[in-house]
């Protein structure tokens, strides 16, 4: 139902630039036409209210698509990444989540790497754009690390209020650690299994029945 | 600063051939399902599109008024 909607979004999207670049084309063609009042607001609407409109429509189907699981294992140096969300050991923070719906599978490295702050998103675009950079320009860094660490606040963002996180007599004792990121829910030797990619190959898998 | 009319054909002309030439990179960006497709859209089409928009604006700012008009 989602993909639907998306597919519709960005057939919209693409009528909206066939009709743009069929109104440029007239004017690329005859420009003399603008000198008539109805083909000036024609130009009006199709070179500078249409294009910004695709331009804002571009940027936001970009944005979202950024969000999905297969958009960030498209990139080459994320596939083992990908793999690991199907490890099946209880043990595995990312491949719990995702094999349990726990978080929607479909935005799965987003639901746990993004930034929830206000800025958070064109921060994460920002960090981005750098890994493409140094992806293409210069050397991706080998194993891939997050800068400044795994926050909390991206555990807390979904498990903060729930009854089974808080009733639990760890977190519990804890609480005000875990929130000012004093104690890490990763690197504490609590939750310490993450992405294990360097041993992906000693793994046993599991397939979806889907 | 006033241009002449056909200064300002040649203007809408460039400015058409931008929007066109950003709107079908928009197209591949779109359809091309990579990491790169963004910096594509962003860093070519969009500013393309960005300076197509700005030349068609620059046509009309300084368009020159017939004086019967005035």
């Amino acid at each position: 139902m989602e993909a639907a909607a998306r597919g519709l979004v960005i057939g919209i999207l693409i009528c909206q630039i066939a009709l743009s670049v069929v109104l440029a084309s007239v004017f690329l063609i005859r420009p003399s036409l603008t000198s008539a009042t109805g083909w000036k607001i024609l130009a009006f609407i199709g070179l500078c209210v249409l294009p910004a409109l695709c331009v804002v429509g571009g940027m936001n189907t970009h944005m979202l698509r950024s969000e999905q699981t297969r958009f960030c294992i498209s990139c080459h140096v994320m596939i083992p990444y990908g793999q690991s969300l199907y490890v099946d050991d209880p043990n595995h923070i990312p491949a719990q989540h995702f094999q349990n719906h726990r978080i929607p599978v479909d935005m799965a490295c987003y639901s746990c790497h993004a930034d929830y702050s206000i800025y958070g998103p064109l921060k994460d675009k920002m960090q981005g754009l750098k890994r493409i950079y140094m992806q293409y320009v210069t050397t991706p860094p080998n194993p891939i690390t997050i800068p400044g660490g795994f926050k909390n606040a991206q555990c807390l963002h979904c498990h903060l209020g729930a009854r089974s996180f808080e009733e639990n007599p760890v977190h519990a004792a804890m609480m005000d650690a875990l929130k000012s990121n004093q104690t890490s829910c990763l690197t504490s030797g609590c939750h310490d299994t993450a992405h294990d990619v360097a041993n992906l190959s000693h793994q046993k898998f599991w397939t979806s029945a889907q | 600063m006033k241009l002449s009319e056909t200064r300002i054909r040649s203007l809408l002309r460039v400015s058409s051939a931008l929007v066109i030439a950003g709107m079908l990179i928009e197209i591949v960006s779109l359809l091309w399902f990579h990491p790169l497709s963004f910096v594509l859209f962003a860093f070519v089409a969009a500013i393309l599109i960005g300076l197509g928009i700005l030349v068609y604006l620059v046509s009309i700012v300084f368009v020159v008024v017939p004086p019967a008009e005035r």
